[in-house]
């Protein structure tokens, strides 16, 4: 078997030799080392090479991410490593789905979550870390930030698509009334089998999230990637009867 | 309530808010993932501090350690400045500045009225001057039919000074209370109202108070009741502003701030530090929270200012690295300043009634009160996450314990900890639930149950075994 070689020209002007393997292997370490000019050169080193870019992603970015997502359980890095190395991921993944056909495209990007923190609350670092962990653990996630109204949840879940998680966050009590205005305002429209709803934050627990209606709750960062997970791997019928618990 | 040298002025805060229009441009991604990060670093490594984390010793007992974290805390504080996240600006004070600013923060403080009040005093590293207790519900969500009850438990014990907090009443009249509605407005005024009813039931009408910081989400709970004639009394009871994770402000807190220029009283400004988060690892949360507490005076004009750390693991203030890094944090605060730093005693994991929740009392109770901590506040069982399940007892039991521990070494302190903390760590994953408040306390007497006493005397004795005084 014959061992496909891509010479690459560096920052000093040597020529070197790289494989596909190599290619990959530069891919997972630009990403953990959050190097977002790195991914890029190697995403377009990639495709140049011929690597099929599902390949790349799979075998180069989420190999990355994921051990990311290992340094950062053992506290060998932080909530800011993990948010660029997702950025750098994220860069990758749009060099690389230029090349993907439609419906390649769409098999990749399956998994989707709209993250936010509910209006009437300005905090951000539970949201930013589950945001991050989701990233971490193959989830195109996107992040709306703080005070997000129940209308703009809704309207940037329809962007993304039937099928996405809506996931929000909630600090204080009196803010998270604002999840369940969201699935209402989801039943009023008639999305509500659409979209599958998370909820989490300092207040929230599984009592809250079942008295609200919603389809999943999660304690820590990962316990939201549990629920995530879970929905997406069984698809089942929405609204849940009950809601998927992770604590 | 008086604050004694105080010299605060109206024209600095408006130098301030014009700091918001005016500052450097940063969005809040930038500001997240670029400046706090690389500014933490720079400082740690400037400073030599990388690896001084000691996981086998979580009270510092290095006076001359914590004085190379508040020079690298100061110089971060006047690096980085505080974020405006409305205006998306920096406000960067010289260093001058916000050494006139620490200097313009009381060095003492009478809360509460009549025969209710204490006086706080700047305390240092083993100062055998007594701690002030806040404690109270810290934020719990609660049934409001509990309300006056859950502060009047509370209070039953002397060595709570001061309640924190009254709680979150969940609702109002039955209604469900929104942030930034007209429900936040009346539900402020009904949390203060719940609260001062307990202080009553307790004999303890001018005890000082937070007011409405379990309902409030965006100041209009502050704006609707402090200083108004059945709301909180700005003569004794302190209005909570809590800058956000890292070192950001805005437009609703500094509505708070503003809003004692205009009615009187007393700004308690907490800024947490997250283990993990923004900061990092222990080192890195102990400058941050340094320079937050820099920044709540320069920004906040806090009288109580209170810049410490809570692990974004478990959101809980007794794993190993936030107990160090609180450690060194307030050393550095109570040796370099003159101020009130405070602390928070009662981020637990564990739920009331379990021993493990005494536990993570004590050692964070012993840890702030041995590290020069002006005063303390909690507790908040489960980290606030179950409405009901409330401190009862836990509020006595953390009130004592601080107290007890003022005017201890810290190399005792240190022993004691360690000792503690391998009672319960590794329970940490998976905590105990403990029970609700109608579990534990019988609604009628107010007296809380046999079970309550056991676990608590079990543990007191295990406490007195270590050599703390109580």
């Amino acid at each position: 078997m014959g061992i496909n070689y891509l010479y690459v020209i560096n920052k000093k002007s040597t020529t070197n030799m790289v494989s596909k393997g190599e290619i990959l292997e530069e891919l997972s370490n630009s990403v953990i080392s959050y190097d977002e000019d790195a991914v890029k050169k190697w995403a377009k080193e990639a495709l140049d090479f011929g690597v099929d870019p599902r390949e790349a992603i799979v075998e180069g970015l989420s190999k990355g991410i994921k051990a990311v997502g290992e340094k950062f359980h053992k506290l060998e890095i932080f909530l800011p490593e993990v948010m660029l190395a997702a950025d750098a991921m994220k860069t990758g993944i749009g060099i690389l789905e230029e090349k993907m056909l439609e419906k390649e495209k769409e098999e990749m990007k399956k998994n989707k979550v709209v993250i936010g923190t509910v209006v009437g609350d300005i905090h951000d670092i539970g949201k930013n870390l589950v945001s991050a962990i989701l990233s971490v653990n193959g989830f195109e996630v996107h992040d709306l930030g703080t005070e997000v109204s129940p209308i703009k949840f809704v309207e940037e879940a329809k962007k993304m698509g039937g099928g996405t998680i809506i996931a929000m966050s909630s600090l204080m009590t009196t803010s998270r009334g604002y999840q369940a205005d969201t699935i209402k305002r989801l039943e009023d429209t008639g999305l509500r089998d659409k979209f599958f709803v998370m909820v989490g934050g300092g207040v929230v627990n599984p009592e809250w999230a079942k008295k609200i209606g919603a389809d999943g709750y999660g304690r820590l960062m990962d316990d939201a990637v549990v629920v995530a997970k879970k929905f997406f791997e069984e698809r089942p019928k929405l609204p849940l009867k009950e809601p998927i618990i992770s604590e | 309530m008086s604050a004694i040298n105080k010299l605060y002025t109206l024209t600095d805060f408006l130098e301030v808010l014009d700091r918001t229009q005016n500052g450097p441009v940063c969005t809040q991604d930038e500001w997240n993932k670029k400046i706090i990060p690389r500014t933490v670093k720079e400082k740690v490594e400037e400073y030599h501090l990388r690896g001084t984390f000691d996981p086998e010793n979580l009270i510092n007992r290095d006076d001359s350690l914590a004085d190379e974290f508040w020079k690298a805390g100061f110089s971060m504080a006047v690096e980085a400045g505080m974020l405006c996240v409305d205006t998306e600006r920096r406000i960067l004070f010289t260093e001058e500045e916000l050494e006139n600013a620490l200097k313009s923060a009381p060095s003492e403080l009478i809360l509460g009225t009549g025969k209710d009040r204490v006086r706080m005093l700047h305390r240092m590293p083993e100062d055998r001057y007594p701690i002030i207790t806040l404690f109270g519900n810290f934020g719990t969500p609660y049934d409001e039919e509990l309300g006056p009850a859950v502060t009047a438990v509370a209070l039953q014990s002397r060595a709570v000074d001061g309640c924190n907090s009254p709680g979150s009443p969940l609702t109002i009249h039955g209604r469900d209370i929104k942030a930034g509605t007209p429900y936040e407005v009346l539900g402020g005024m009904h949390e203060v109202q719940l609260g001062k009813a307990g202080a009553r039931m307790a004999g303890r009408p001018g005890v000082t108070m937070q007011g409405a910081s379990g309902v409030e989400a965006t100041s209009l709970a502050y704006l609707g009741t402090y200083g108004t004639s059945k709301g909180s009394d700005p003569e004794g009871d302190v209005i909570p502003i809590l800058p956000m994770t890292c070192l950001k402000t805005s437009y609703y807190l500094l509505n708070k701030t503003a809003l004692i220029y205009n009615a009187g009283g007393i700004a308690q400004v907490s800024h947490y530090s997250m283990i993990g988060g923004y900061s990092g690892g222990p080192e890195g949360c102990a400058v941050s929270a340094i320079a937050s507490l820099i920044l709540c005076c320069a920004v906040h004009h806090a009288d109580m200012p209170f810049g410490t750390v809570f692990d974004a693991r478990d959101y809980g203030g007794s794993s190993r690295e936030t107990l160090w890094s609180n450690s060194i944090a307030v050393q550095a605060e109570s040796r370099n300043t003159k101020t009130l730093p405070g602390t928070s005693t009662g981020n637990c994991i564990a739920g009331p009634c379990t021993d493990m929740i005494l536990y993570e009392l004590a050692v964070q109770g012993i840890g702030h009160s041995v590290s020069g901590a002006s005063y303390t506040l909690g507790l908040r069982p489960r980290m606030g996450r179950y409405p009901n399940y409330i401190g009862v007892i836990e509020n006595w039991f953390a009130g004592e314990t601080c107290k007890a521990s003022c005017g201890m070494s810290r190399n005792d302190a240190n022993e004691i900890v360690k000792s503690l903390v391998k009672k319960y760590e590794d329970r940490m994953e998976k905590p105990p639930q403990g029970k609700s408040f109608r579990e534990l306390v019988d609604l009628r007497t107010l007296k809380p149950s046999k079970e309550c006493f056991d676990v608590y005397n079990k543990v007191k004795k295990e406490l007195i075994d270590l050599g703390v005084p109580l």
